[in-house]
């Protein structure tokens, strides 16, 4: 015990140097910037930043990278809720209530309610960091390949009960966006896969693309239907910036579940954030005392998930730290940095030097704060922006977002294929199917199929194997049940409920 | 441009089908998507026929497409067969005008922004598209797209360093202009 705070001690002398909380700062608002951004994405960002820090200490390097990694996640969350873009696939499910909220004038309310529910998050993600790092990478090391791809059908099956509308459509969304995910080049053998022979393609389709398209042009075509009576945009009737203790008090709950839940699903390298966001807000639909309000600006919806994937992304950091194995190509940059900064992550870090190692902890809890001293503030500004004039909004949105996906690649296939989305998106949105499954299917395809094809490469074929493992069977089981509960109202009667946006 | 039907949301998805109609589909909104749906995913098939599927226990390229596909088809019938067999919303309209706009506007800055540069591409885009809205004041929005493109460009290309070409540049001949 003594220890850990002796640790803790160094590691907060450590990060709150003025220098070290100078490089937070910048990190933290430079990741915002990006988060906030269509298409420009974290790894991009991380990739082009990585030179600079090279003058730096490593320490320092670190505390920024850190910095922008969450700014970012916290900036995807910002165009979650004002716009209906997710600008992260962890931000994906914060749509479904922010944007509602935004829509009825609630927008400070849901931002500022992210930035609190991550910082609350965030503290206790560090403080289980910093005291059960190595037990829980033991926890880690029980999952192989059959558990990852049951804990993702489990995943899946998150994303289709909390789904608004019927089961089948949100099931068969999910299959289009596995489809859609296979899209490109095998990893093994390089064999083109759906791509018709465009050159373009051999790469796959990007979650920018895809998720700018359906989210954001295809809400631009939608809103363009009528006139501007028919506008869903509520503009002028702001109420309230920030959250009222009533609604502090009624997503405590929310904050609590979503934080256990992402830090136990961001141990998991692979993956562990997404489903954490989807799997937060499931288990508070189904524990909240009005499930009804759910998918219509309700402030819970904002709080789980939000939290839960601050904490995910926290508690990612155990693998990277203890096991030395990074969670996802933004831990993998930072693997990167660490090794050109002479540290090899692993086991012998917390060991050889400490004042790195608590030193990052620190500054993680450092990263939070900062981010609420920045965003809080900067609520008022967003909200304002939300009171532009319909016909100047939209068209600054296209040519914000065609920009940023033109960043990605310079190419400007991206941006016809993301126009392409933008229809896809527009016929899904007049047939009643929901998008949010069919982004989680576009992100867990690569992941799912890579584990099922490990799986049974291991078990040599015996699919049996994801039944007679006991984590994996439970996963299984789960799903499961899921799916039944969720099935059974609607066979029993169908399931009349009064959609959002025709309301 | 006008849309096809009324504005009026709660008249243009309701279209009530003629009582007696022989071969009257039930829910026409659900019936097609699961159409399009069948549709999708034999397109999948086609596509990944011609590629290698399971060599013993190990995945060949074409397995997972079609087991993905085939997963599809399977839903899309599902779909289908709730559309035929239950009622629901009628076939919706799709407008016109929306699709059309943000497709074109997309389509223009695809196609100038390599000749064209950030610069010319996102003013003329930013005119574009709001060219497609009947509420348009034509000063106001020329001052908010040349606003747009200033702040874009000190964002994307000062303060975040992306490589952007800026201005226009053309090749004639063998000589290239740039500005």
């Amino acid at each position: 015990m003594f220890d850990l705070i002796n640790n803790l001690a160094l590691g907060f002398s450590v990060a709150f140097s003025a220098q070290n909380l100078f490089f937070c700062l910048v990190g933290a608002l430079v990741g915002t910037l990006v988060g906030v951004l269509p298409g420009v994405g974290t790894v991009a960002t991380i990739a082009m930043l990585l030179p600079i820090t090279f003058g730096l200490p490593p320490v320092g390097a670190l505390i920024m990278l850190a910095g922008i990694y969450y700014g970012a996640q916290y900036g995807g969350s910002t165009t979650s809720i004002l716009v209906n873009i997710p600008g992260e696939a962890t931000s994906v499910v914060t749509t479904l209530d922010g944007f509602q909220m935004a829509k009825q004038g609630r927008a400070g309310k849901a931002l500022a309610m992210a930035a609190i529910g991550s910082f609350i998050a965030g503290c206790f993600a560090t403080i289980l960091v910093a005291a059960l790092g190595a037990p829980l990478t033991s926890v880690a090391l029980l999952f192989g390949p059959t558990e990852y791809f049951s804990l993702m059908v489990l995943g899946l099956i998150f994303a289709v009960v909390l789904a608004k509308g019927s089961v089948v459509k949100a099931l068969a969304m999910i299959a289009f966006g596995l489809l859609l995910a296979v899209v490109g080049s095998d990893l093994e053998t390089g064999a083109g896969r759906m791509t018709f022979d465009l050159p373009e393609l051999a790469d796959g389709i990007g979650f920018a693309n895809v998720a700018m398209g359906v989210f954001g042009f295809a809400e631009i075509i939608r809103n363009l239907e009528g006139s501007s009576e028919d506008r869903q945009l509520v503009q002028g009737k702001i109420t309230g910036l920030m959250p009222t203790w009533e609604d502090l008090k009624s997503c405590f709950g929310a904050i609590a579940r979503g934080t256990g839940i992402g830090s136990l699903l961001g141990i998991l390298p692979g993956g562990g954030a997404v489903i954490a966001s989807f799997a937060a807000y499931t288990f508070e639909k189904k524990m909240s005392k009005d499930p009804s309000q759910f998918g219509r600006g309700a402030i819970q919806g904002v709080a789980a998930p939000e939290s839960a994937n601050n904490a995910a992304a926290q508690t990612s950091f155990i693998p990277l730290l203890t096991l030395g194995i990074p969670p996802n190509a933004v831990m993998a940059l930072m693997v990167g940095a660490m090794t050109i900064h002479g540290i090899v992550p692993g086991p012998q870090v917390m060991t050889k030097q400490p004042d790195l190692f608590w030193g990052m902890i620190a500054s993680m809890w450092l990263g939070n704060l900062m981010l609420v001293v920045i965003n809080l503030p900067l609520v008022g500004i967003w909200v304002q922006l939300l009171r532009v004039p319909y016909r100047l909004m939209y068209p600054s949105i296209l040519v914000f977002c065609c920009i940023g996906i033109y960043s990605i690649n310079n190419s400007p296939w991206d941006v016809v294929m993301a126009g392409v989305f933008g229809l896809v998106g527009y016929w899904l949105i007049k047939h009643d199917f929901e998008p949010a499954p069919m982004l989680l299917g576009f992100v867990l395809g690569p992941l799912m199929e890579e584990n099922l094809r490990r799986a049974m490469l291991i078990s040599r074929g015996s699919a049996a194997v994801f039944f007679t493992r006991p984590i994996s069977a439970v996963l299984l089981a789960i799903s499961a049940l899921l799916l039944i509960v969720a099935v059974l109202p609607m066979i029993r009667k169908r399931r009349e409920e009064v959609f959002v946006e025709e309301s | 441009m006008g849309t096809i039907g009324v504005g009026n949301r709660e008249m243009s998805d309701r279209i009530e089908e003629p009582q007696g109609a022989r071969g009257r589909i039930r829910n026409a909104q659900d019936f097609w998507g699961g159409v399009v749906l069948i549709g999708l995913a034999l397109i999948a098939f086609y596509a990944s026929w011609d590629l290698p599927g399971m060599r013993g226990f190990s995945f060949g390229p074409g397995t997972t497409p079609r087991l993905f596909a085939g997963l599809l088809m399977l839903l899309g019938v599902v779909i289908a067969a709730i559309g035929l067999t239950t009622d629901g919303p009628a076939m919706p309209r799709f407008a016109i005008r929306g699709p059309l706009l943000v497709t074109s506007a997309i389509l223009l800055f695809a196609l100038m922004i390599r000749p064209l540069g950030l610069v010319v591409s996102s003013f003329l885009m930013f005119m574009f598209a709001a060219s497609g809205s009947s509420e348009t004041r034509w000063i106001e929005t020329t001052f908010a797209a040349i606003a747009l493109t200033a702040f874009c460009t000190i964002l994307f290309v000062y303060m975040l360093g992306l490589p952007f070409q800026l201005w226009p540049r053309f090749t004639i001949g063998g000589t290239t202009i740039a500005f």
